[in-house]
């Protein structure tokens, strides 16, 4: 139950309404007062004092002043009226009631209405201040692109005069073109005409353009002595040829520093790919590690093929292939050394094997495959099977037309061929 | 558009005209003499193609196209005359062919020079640049760096050909040097694995090789006719290489200085004709780097045992600016007003640009 405070005391004049009201003992605040057009209330709990009043006020203009255990509002009236009373006589509770409520909506409508104002006039000032800066971040650009367009003109106008005067010595060059055609003087002394036409004209240019005068002078100088070159060019060159080797690349593409890791590592991952690929036989295990690699095989081999020790690089080649089956080129040389051993079937079927090996036929392989075709018709034709030794040469020929020895051999064995047709 | 700083000295590109072609520009060039241009390419149907552009205040009047049966990759007036200007170029099919303009149904001199593309062709010896016979020198996909002398039908003057057996690298980039006097000559060869030789033509021997690491797109000496002085080359991954010239190590050979310009390949450098330690490079991002070289205080030095070897200067950015999306494939400076320089890029446009302030430098 609130305590009512009652011991108010007012008086009035005909614009404004002078209320004091006692606190007994309790401290006011403003968040305490509630005031609106025709509601006043205060209400400290548990106290509590309100009146309805009598007219209507302009409470946005009415102050209260807290101080000395006392509340002293200044109400200035709405309309300048004397009051009979401070409050609504005869007022009911419902009328109480509504008027209560429609105070506090009046007041919660007020202040949604300041806030917004406050918004509004905030945005306002905010637009303001962004205009201000874009004018003068526009006025800047706009000072530097004068200053490029000044720079640009002044450019243009500097080219026109030049191109002028360049138009005016091809034109002189025109004429005196024409002149020639119609005269008939020595070539050389014409020539020396025009020259010296051309170069009255440089020297003329060049007084108005920034050229510096001495350019003129060597302008002439150099086209005089032109002439006695062009007289005395030397002779073309004798021709040589200069043989180059190239930094070793296995890529056809260019080199770029930010790809050399990538490309290291995927020589490595080729590189390890090639060694033992079959590792679970027993008597690799005592073999040396460099046994083990089947490209260390092959140099080896090829290394005793070239001192004409086959069946020691039958042997390398050997085990390279038990090692590691796939490589053609392992095929291609032993096949060489059954060639030279005259193990013609095992060459042939060796061949047969690297040309399988050797697909798909691409220019990367081409070499292979020639050789490989060339060591299985030379086997073909150490056995007689010259029909089978010329396919093979065929299609050597084929894929290296422009190689003499091939071609030789396949002539030789067409006449082999006929030769035998003739004789049976 | 730009990135460039507009501080009162600093030299500035302007783009003057950009003009839209409706094929890939692979080389383009001044008309030595006039303010005509060439552009050389590839047009959509597989053949090549020659423009020519004169420039009429603020556009490009075309004067002449020329279709030919084959696209043509590069082209050069370095070996003509300053009174003929014939044109030589190399094309995708590996032939070099130099025309006359004014008649240009009929090559001049023509010669199934290489296997595959030809990709860089130079010329000295014209123009009144440089002593000695005019030549022509080509580096292509197969391998090879031939020089022709344009009097000698079918046969180059000299061949640069890989070892027999050895497998070949793409040459990308050729350049001539040091044709100071009528025996001397150098030409400077660029590979795809980074391989750079110098192979001496007086002696028909290699002089000098070296590898940078990185493809070599674009080699070019400061000046032709001069004792060679400095070399650039470039290379994929932004990088490119500053040699002097001057002082040969006989085993360290020439000093150099590195500069990483940004990510992408380096396509194109050139020098300024009229003042050979300004240099523009050309990038795989559409910019363009204009440099300038400064000289170190004492140019050779002796190393412990006394050999003469070179050191090195310092490169200097003096602008940037980028012009476009795709890479700017070709540049070339007029031979006749300095600052004046054209443009090729793979967008299909080809831009004239203008650098103001060089006399500042």
């Amino acid at each position: 139950m609130p305590v009512w405070l009652r011991e108010h005391s007012w008086r009035q004049t005909l614009t404004a309404v002078y209320l004091s009201l006692p606190l007994r003992g309790a401290r006011a605040t403003p968040a305490n007062i509630f005031c609106s057009e025709q509601y006043l209330k205060v209400s400290i709990p548990p106290f509590l004092f309100e009146a309805v009043l009598y007219a209507p006020i302009d409470d946005t203009n009415s102050t209260a002043k807290i101080g000395n255990g006392n509340i002293f509002f200044t109400l200035y009236k709405r309309e300048p009226a004397m009051w009979d009373s401070l409050t609504l006589a005869n007022a009911d509770k419902e009328k109480l009631q509504y008027l209560r409520e429609n105070a506090v909506l009046k007041a919660q409508e007020k202040a949604k209405e300041e806030t917004e104002a406050k918004k509004i006039t905030k945005q306002e000032h905010k637009k303001y201040a962004l205009e201000a800066t874009m004018k003068l971040e526009e006025a800047e650009r706009k000072r530097i692109e004068d200053l490029k367009e000044k720079e640009r003109q002044k450019v243009a106008k500097e080219l026109e005069l030049w191109k002028s005067q360049q138009k005016d010595g091809d034109k002189y060059k025109s004429i005196q073109k024409e002149g020639e055609l119609h005269q008939e003087i020595e070539p050389l002394k014409e020539r020396k005409n025009e020259k010296m036409n051309k170069t009255r004209i440089l020297n003329e240019g060049t007084s108005k353009t920034r050229l510096k005068s001495t350019k003129g002078c060597h302008g002439s100088c150099s086209i005089f002595s032109q002439n006695l070159k062009e007289e005395q060019l030397p002779a073309p060159r004798v021709a040589a040829t200069i043989k180059v080797n190239f930094t070793p690349r296995v890529f056809p593409t260019a080199l770029r520093e930010s790809r050399v890791a990538e490309e290291e590592e995927w020589l490595h991952k080729q590189a390890e790919a090639r060694r033992i690929i079959n590792s679970d036989l027993s008597e690799l295990e005592d073999l040396k590690e460099e046994e083990k690699n089947p490209d260390w095989l092959k140099d080896k081999g090829n290394k005793m093929f070239a001192m004409g020790d086959y069946l020691g690089a039958v042997n390398a080649y050997n085990l390279a292939v038990r090692l590691n089956n796939k490589l053609p080129l392992l095929y291609l040389n032993r096949a060489a050394c059954h060639l030279k051993l005259r193990n013609l079937h095992k060459a042939i079927e060796d061949s047969s094997k690297a040309l399988e090996l050797l697909t798909p036929a691409v220019p990367d392989n081409e070499n292979a495959r020639v050789k490989a075709h060339v060591r299985r018709g030379t086997a073909f034709c150490q056995l007689e099977l010259y029909t089978e030794g010329l396919q093979d040469f065929e299609a050597a020929l084929k894929i290296d037309p422009r190689n003499k020895n091939i071609e030789k051999d396949a002539e030789k064995i067409r006449h082999l061929i006929q030769g035998t047709m003739q004789s049976s | 558009m730009s990135a460039a700083t507009v501080g009162p000295e600093r030299p500035q590109v302007v783009s003057h005209v950009q003009q839209a072609l409706s094929y890939t520009v692979f080389d383009c060039k001044w008309v030595p003499r006039s303010a005509r241009l060439l552009c050389l390419g590839s047009a959509a149907r597989g053949t090549g193609v020659v423009q020519l552009y004169e420039l009429h205040g603020a556009r490009l009047e075309l004067l002449r196209e020329i279709e030919k049966p084959k696209p043509i990759k590069c082209g050069t007036f370095g070996a003509t005359s300053l009174q003929q200007r014939y044109l030589a170029t190399g094309d995708f099919d590996g032939n070099l062919n130099i025309w006359n303009l004014e008649a240009p149904e009929i090559p001049v001199y023509s010669v199934k020079g290489h296997k595959e593309i030809i990709n860089s062709i130079d010329g000295v010896g014209g123009l009144g640049i440089g002593e000695g016979a005019p030549e022509i020198v080509t580096g292509s996909r197969d391998g090879t760096v031939k020089v022709w002398d344009p009097r000698q039908s079918d046969t180059p003057v000299a061949n640069m050909e890989p070892v027999q057996g050895e497998s070949k690298r793409d040459c990308w980039t050729v350049a001539f040097g040091n044709a100071y006097n009528q025996e001397e000559r150098v030409v400077c060869a660029g590979y795809d694995n980074g391989d750079i030789k110098l192979f001496d033509l007086k002696t028909m021997s290699l002089r000098w090789e070296t590898n940078i690491k990185n493809g070599v797109c674009s080699v070019e000496f400061d000046r032709k006719d001069i004792n060679m002085n400095k070399l650039v080359a470039t290379s994929l991954e932004g990088k490119f290489h500053v040699f002097d010239m001057r002082t040969q190590h006989p085993t360290k050979g020439f000093a150099s200085v590195s500069e990483k310009a940004q990510k992408s390949t380096i396509w194109q450098v050139r020098h300024l004709p009229q003042n050979r330690d300004i240099f523009m490079t050309s990038g795989g991002s559409g910019s363009l780097h204009l440099w300038k070289y400064e000289y170190p205080a004492q140019r050779s030095k002796k190393d412990s045992e006394g050999c003469e070897m070179g050191v090195a200067g310092s490169v200097s950015l003096l602008q940037n600016v980028t012009l476009s999306t795709q890479p700017i494939s070709s540049l070339d400076w007029s031979p006749d007003k300095k600052g004046l320089c054209v443009c090729g890029a793979f967008d299909q446009t080809v831009r004239v640009l203008i650098v103001t302030k060089l006399n500042k430098i």
